[in-house]
């Protein structure tokens, strides 16, 4: 152990000494992490968005050949009828306005829902700032999923207008569901009023069920219920909602993903390149050392150790800087009313510094065995 | 009699180089007792080099037996060798051969890093060994802020700081002006004389010769008259 670590100190003095060459690998190794942790960040947000879990018991009932929300029109009074089907815990009416129906960066979405039912359907919401007390206080407050308040940079008591709609935030709120996070809610009756919806009329019912066994009994009894209805619904779980209703956005992100194949791709034979032109100057630097007594291996360790701290400097940084990036510029994607934050979290940040250490030690791998390949008589004569 | 310190017997080294083969040492016998200080001169191609390769083990021969302090090296796997050369020799080359990012301190310890030693142990070993060579004021300075002559004493001080029995020296002052050349050379008999080192060094140099204990001269892969000592 005590070799190894002194083998890695060689390795780091080697860097740190030929500084202007080790700067610029480690540049290009930060350039595509950069790219590979954004990339990976909308991917793992979508997941998060569309994967469901076995605990996901949240519904969403919209109307039936709709994907917009300013075409999903249900009566408001449906959601006393879908709390008496089996297997329904709660019902909330919303209505959803949004200033972009189509694919946007930089999406603002309002959901108005009845005021005294909305901590009650979801009380796993967290209060930042406000209280809910503030929130009922006045018709015009909104409170902010958190993502949503820092992108916009907004705090208790600021006022805001956006697709219309003038509101006056009330507080900031954490949830663990994502789509939360992204919006802003407001009472049900002002936001009808102000989009000029109508009073009674609702974009979609969010249905919680008694347990994730239920989701599909429960959807088919909804859409059943309503199949002859003037107003037919059509309701999925709130994952496969987004999914759905999101599919364009799903496969744009799809796509990225190849992009971070090639970031990968390119940082490995940065470090490849790099190391190999190391290797080829230190001929016989490496012929000495074997001749003071060092083995293959250890000159093969010094090689990767090299390979391993550029990955893990230029990983460290991509994915440093990208975090910060990512969470200074708050995007949230949205198409159809759907909302996705793109933020990048710890399991993110780690698979990134993980992956810059793997791909430099995987791209030394060569540029090593190419040091120790020749006899030390032969390297000392070159 | 004591049993000299390297003893070759019948050694043999020859490699293909393209359709030829090349035998450039050819069943050499010689004996060097431990303590002495050997030079070895020769006319280029005269298989010099060649022998200083076998006697520190980074080559191996063809045929032939080479025992340094009792143990037939020739025998030894490379891993076996490798372990060998950590231990029993120092080689000094012409041209220092210091890593040039490392200070002088860094190279002398270079061939510690791998050993049970701890860094206090370690730092006490360079220490003596850069005080030995008179280059304790020089710790810090990297090979480009030091002169040939003090670059070469810190790869003496690097070659012996394993306190290794054997030192090999492959023209040690064949890119030195004079007086360096001379500070070396002075350096190299007190670490015969004085701490017991077998030295074996190749030169093309007399005078450099002069300062040895004996000279053998090699001719086309063979010593010219009896370098075993019979009589």
């Amino acid at each position: 152990m005590r070799a190894f670590l002194n083998l890695l100190r060689l390795s780091w003095l080697q860097l740190a000494r030929h500084r202007v060459r080790s700067l610029l690998t480690v540049l290009g190794v930060a350039s595509g992490m950069f790219l590979f942790t954004s990339v990976e960040t909308l991917q793992r947000s979508l997941a998060r968005a569309t994967e469901t879990s076995a605990a996901d018991t949240l519904l969403v009932v919209y109307r039936e050949n709709r994907f917009c929300p300013s075409t999903s029109r249900l009566p408001e009074n449906y959601a006393d009828e879908i709390r008496r089907l089996p297997g329904v815990r709660e019902v909330i009416p919303v209505q959803v306005v949004v200033n972009n129906c189509g694919a946007s960066l930089d999406v603002i979405t309002f959901r108005g829902v009845p005021a005294d039912q909305f901590t009650r359907f979801a009380p796993e919401i967290r209060f930042i700032e406000g209280s809910e007390e503030e929130w009922q206080r006045r018709d015009d407050g909104a409170l902010l999923g958190e993502v949503f308040a820092r992108r916009r940079g907004l705090s208790t008591g600021d006022r805001f207008d956006a697709a219309g709609v003038t509101v006056t935030v009330s507080g900031v709120l954490s949830s663990p569901n994502a789509q939360d996070n992204n919006v802003a809610y407001v009472q049900l009756p002002f936001l009808q009023q102000a989009s000029r919806a109508g009073l009674g009329v609702v974009t979609q019912f969010n249905v919680r069920v008694e347990s994730s066994g239920d989701v599909a009994t429960v959807s088919a009894a909804i859409d059943e219920h309503f199949r002859s209805a003037q107003e037919p619904t059509d309701t999925r779980p709130e994952k496969a909602f987004f999914a759905e209703t999101a599919a364009e956005l799903v496969e744009l992100i799809g796509f990225t993903r190849w992009l971070g194949v090639g970031a990968v791709a390119a940082v490995a034979a940065l470090v490849a390149n790099a190391l190999l032109l190391v290797v080829r100057g230190r001929v016989k630097e490496n012929a000495v050392l074997r001749t003071l007594g060092y083995p293959g291996r250890a000159i093969a360790c010094l090689v990767v150790g090299e390979g391993g701290l550029l990955g893990l400097a230029g990983g460290a940084a991509g994915v440093g800087i990208a975090a910060g990036f990512l969470r200074w510029q708050s995007f949230t994607m949205g198409n159809e009313g759907q909302t996705l934050a793109v933020q990048p979290d710890l399991a993110v940040i780690a698979t990134g510094i993980a992956a810059g250490l793997a791909l430099g030690i995987l791209a030394s791998l060569w540029p090593a065995f190419q040091a120790i390949r020749q006899p030390i008589v032969h390297s000392l004569r070159h | 009699m004591n049993a000299p310190m390297i003893r070759c017997r019948q050694l043999t080294k020859s490699y293909r180089k393209g359709k030829t083969v090349v035998t450039p040492l050819e069943a050499l016998d010689l004996d060097v007792p431990a303590g002495e200080f050997l030079a070895l001169m020769g006319p280029s191609g005269s298989g010099k080099t060649t022998l200083l390769n076998l006697l520190s083990g980074i080559d191996s021969p063809t045929a032939g037996s080479l025992e340094i302090a009792g143990e037939d090296i020739a025998r030894l796997s490379r891993r076996e060798l490798t372990a060998w050369r950590a231990r029993h020799v120092g080689y000094i080359f012409q041209l220092y051969h210091l890593v040039p990012v490392l200070t002088a301190f860094e190279n002398v310890e270079l061939p510690l890093l791998l050993s049970k030693l701890s860094k206090k142990e370690r730092h006490a070993r360079v220490a003596t060994a850069l005080d030995l060579v008179g280059l304790g004021d020089r710790v810090h300075h990297v090979p480009a802020e030091l002169s040939g002559g003090q670059e070469q004493r810190v790869a003496i001080a690097r070659a012996i700081v394993a306190n290794p029995s054997l030192l090999v020296a492959d023209e040690p002052t064949g890119d030195l002006d004079r007086d360096s050349a001379a500070r070396i050379l002075d350096l190299l008999r007190g670490l015969a004389r004085d701490h017991g080192k077998t030295i074996v060094m190749v030169t093309h140099d007399a005078r450099a010769a002069a300062a040895a204990d004996r000279t053998l001269h090699l001719e086309k892969g063979q010593l010219l008259g009896d370098a075993c000592g019979h009589s």
